[in-house]
């Protein structure tokens, strides 16, 4: 049996509120997508924004229903056994105000201890074990709201493991957090899964940390899956390949896109008016394409080669950059 | 147990700041006050024959801090859904919550059950403020009388707000709308004037308020009437609870089912 198993799985979101007799659009947010997670294992959905990943998240946590297709997690219908899932599951949502800012980390963490029904008698101990290990067993008595973001995104980790989860949904872990808390969350995040077992689906938007973490990636863009494999055998897809990447200044974007090479815009610094391209061009053509470069106005500023990244197996499959 | 669990976050969340309960007793006892001088400017005194052989209570105070209080109490799970989920919505902690376990009717009640405490406390310092101040003759058995009816009352309110609950779920911002529906209640249920002066449409319409029911049996229970002769009022009371919470549960139903469809998020 699989930790997670999705067929087919669709969701379109109404536009309006369906109430009977009312016509309305639907946007579809997930188009048909299949996957498979094994116990044990790290997976990642990787998508730019608006891909879909929150939607599926949502979907497989029994939050929202699906407009088609089917999923179970770890063997139960998400449909039928809803109350069965929840009981095993537990996620970190996205965004910053997923608990309650006026109460303590201690407090919020015995609300969830009840509604998670957890035994009573385990509860005063998984508490306090949860909070020294995400560190805020210091600071258990003060009002979430004086909480820096970082030491939020951790209690909400230790809500997640309230129940002893053997499945963890976590959306976008690390977003708006700053470098170091990311790190914690990141390490965090491989311990749970190397020492403690349990099944993680995380959604990223960072290339960096799907690579890094995780065991096997999805690649989500538009509602759909367009590739999926473990972090080398993504990188396949463009071995051999060269990567540029080339900072410049004064780009016409008019100018990029008459090149003969396929060159993509993954950063863009606009206080120093710079913008880093970036794309597969070989080493013959590299002097060309300066050339062009120069040609339609921009000022080189550094040419470099790089080994290719996740980045340019995303840009190989949709000609798009993965930009946050 | 997870009921429990809610209303103690709840009670947790509303007595932290002191001045916010200080402020919202206030609030209750000006609102009072209000509403009994501007009811006795226009009776010219205190006592009413008018009243008195309407309602059985001819002195105005009384009448008018019975009706306030239980208007006060009968809005109370209303607003705990109208405002509380409202603003669980709006933040996020609501999908938190409804995520876990816990059944979302159980995380719905201890909403309204909280509420529904915390402005019992709030009107119990604002009727014994009334009573001090206006010199409302009290009888510790009249109130202990009144308790039971009070308590079918409560099972009415919280009935009346469910229906509310399936709303605000998936209209959310539907705070104007219940506002509509909490002063129509100040004045079709017979709040601080009698009912039987208001055309006889408005009279039919304020039965279908629980409130109506409950505010004629506990100031009947007041001037020494027994149970049996508030006996309509109870049975009105009796039937409202059952409907109301047969139709506010099915009418949340559906729109948890059609929130499930559009997502509990802020969209
Ligand atoms: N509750 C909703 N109602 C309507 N549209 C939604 C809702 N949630 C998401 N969407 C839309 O569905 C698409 C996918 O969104 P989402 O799953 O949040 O993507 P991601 O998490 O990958 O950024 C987007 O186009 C988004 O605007
Ligand atoms: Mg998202």
């Amino acid at each position: 049996m699989h930790a997670i198993d999705v067929r087919e799985l669709r969701k379109s979101y109404p536009k309006k509120i369906p109430l009977p007799f009312r016509k309305v659009e639907w946007i579809e947010a997930v188009k048909g997508i299949s996957f498979r997670v094994r116990k044990g294992e790290l997976f990642g959905l990787l998508g730019p924004n608006g891909a879909g990943k929150t939607t599926t998240i949502k979907i497989l946590t029994t939050l929202l229903e699906p407009s088609g297709g089917s999923a179970e997690v770890l063997g139960y219908d998400i449909r039928k056994d809803a109350r069965e899932i929840r009981k095993r599951i537990n996620l970190v949502a996205e965004g910053e105000r997923t608990l309650y800012w006026r109460l303590s980390a201690y407090e919020n963490l015995k609300y969830f201890a009840r509604i998670y029904y957890v035994p009573k008698n385990e509860e005063k101990e998984r508490i306090e074990q949860l909070l020294r290990l995400v560190g805020l067993w210091e600071r258990r008595n003060d009002l979430v709201m004086n909480y820096s973001r970082g030491m939020k995104q951790r209690l909400a980790i230790a809500k997640a493991l309230i129940n002893d989860p053997e499945v963890l949904f976590l959306d976008e872990p690390t977003l708006g957090l700053d470098v170091q808390s990311a790190v914690f969350v990141r390490e965090f995040i491989r311990k749970l899964v190397d020492e403690q077992k349990k099944t993680v689906l995380l959604t990223t938007h960072y290339m960096a940390e799907a690579e890094e973490l995780c065991d096997r990636i999805a690649i989500i863009d538009h509602g759909k899956i367009i590739a999926l494999d473990t972090p080398s055998g993504l990188k396949r897809l463009v071995k051999g390949e060269d990567a540029v990447q080339i900072r410049v200044r004064d780009l016409s974007f008019q100018g990029i896109k008459s090149l003969p090479w396929k060159l993509v815009i993954v950063k863009e610094d606009a206080e120093r008016g710079t913008v880093t391209l970036r794309g597969h061009v070989s080493e013959e053509d590299l002097p060309k394409v300066v050339e062009s470069l120069v040609k339609t106005g921009a000022k080189i500023l550094s040419v470099e080669q790089k080994e290719p990244t996740l980045e340019d197996v995303f840009i190989k499959l949709t000609g798009r950059a993965l930009r946050d | 147990m997870p009921l429990g669990a809610v209303i103690e976050k709840e009670l947790r969340m509303f007595f932290r700041y002191p001045l916010r309960v200080f402020s919202a007793v206030l609030v209750g006892i000006v609102f009072l006050l209000q509403f009994v001088f501007f009811g006795q400017a226009v009776l010219g005194g205190r006592y009413s024959q008018l009243l008195a052989s309407s309602t059985g209570i001819g002195d105005y105070p009384t009448y008018a801090l019975i009706g306030y209080v239980l208007w006060w109490l009968s809005v109370s799970p209303m607003e705990a859904y109208v405002w509380g989920i409202r603003r669980e919505l709006q933040r996020g902690t609501f999908e938190t919550s409804v995520a876990a376990p816990i059944r979302i009717t159980e995380l719905l009640l201890g909403l309204a059950l909280s509420w529904l405490l915390m402005d019992s406390v709030l009107m119990m310092v604002v009727f014994v403020f009334g009573v001090l101040i206006f010199h409302i003759s009290l009888s510790l058995p009249v109130v202990l009388k009144s308790l039971p009816v009070l308590l079918l009352s409560f099972l009415s309110f919280l009935g009346f707000g469910l229906i509310f609950a399936g709303l605000v779920m998936m209209f959310k911002n539907i705070g104007p709308f219940a506002q509509i529906f909490e002063f129509s209640m100040l004045f079709f249920s017979g709040v601080f004037f009698p009912l039987n002066v208001m055309p006889r449409g408005v009279v039919l319409f304020s039965q279908i308020f629980p409130l109506t029911h409950s505010v004629t049996a506990i100031r009947a229970i007041f001037t020494g009437k027994t149970y049996a002769e508030v006996l309509p009022s109870i049975s009105w009371l009796l039937i409202l609870v059952l409907f109301y919470w047969i139709t506010g549960y099915a009418l949340f139903r559906w729109a948890e089912k059609t929130t499930r469809v559009m997502g509990y998020g802020g969209y």
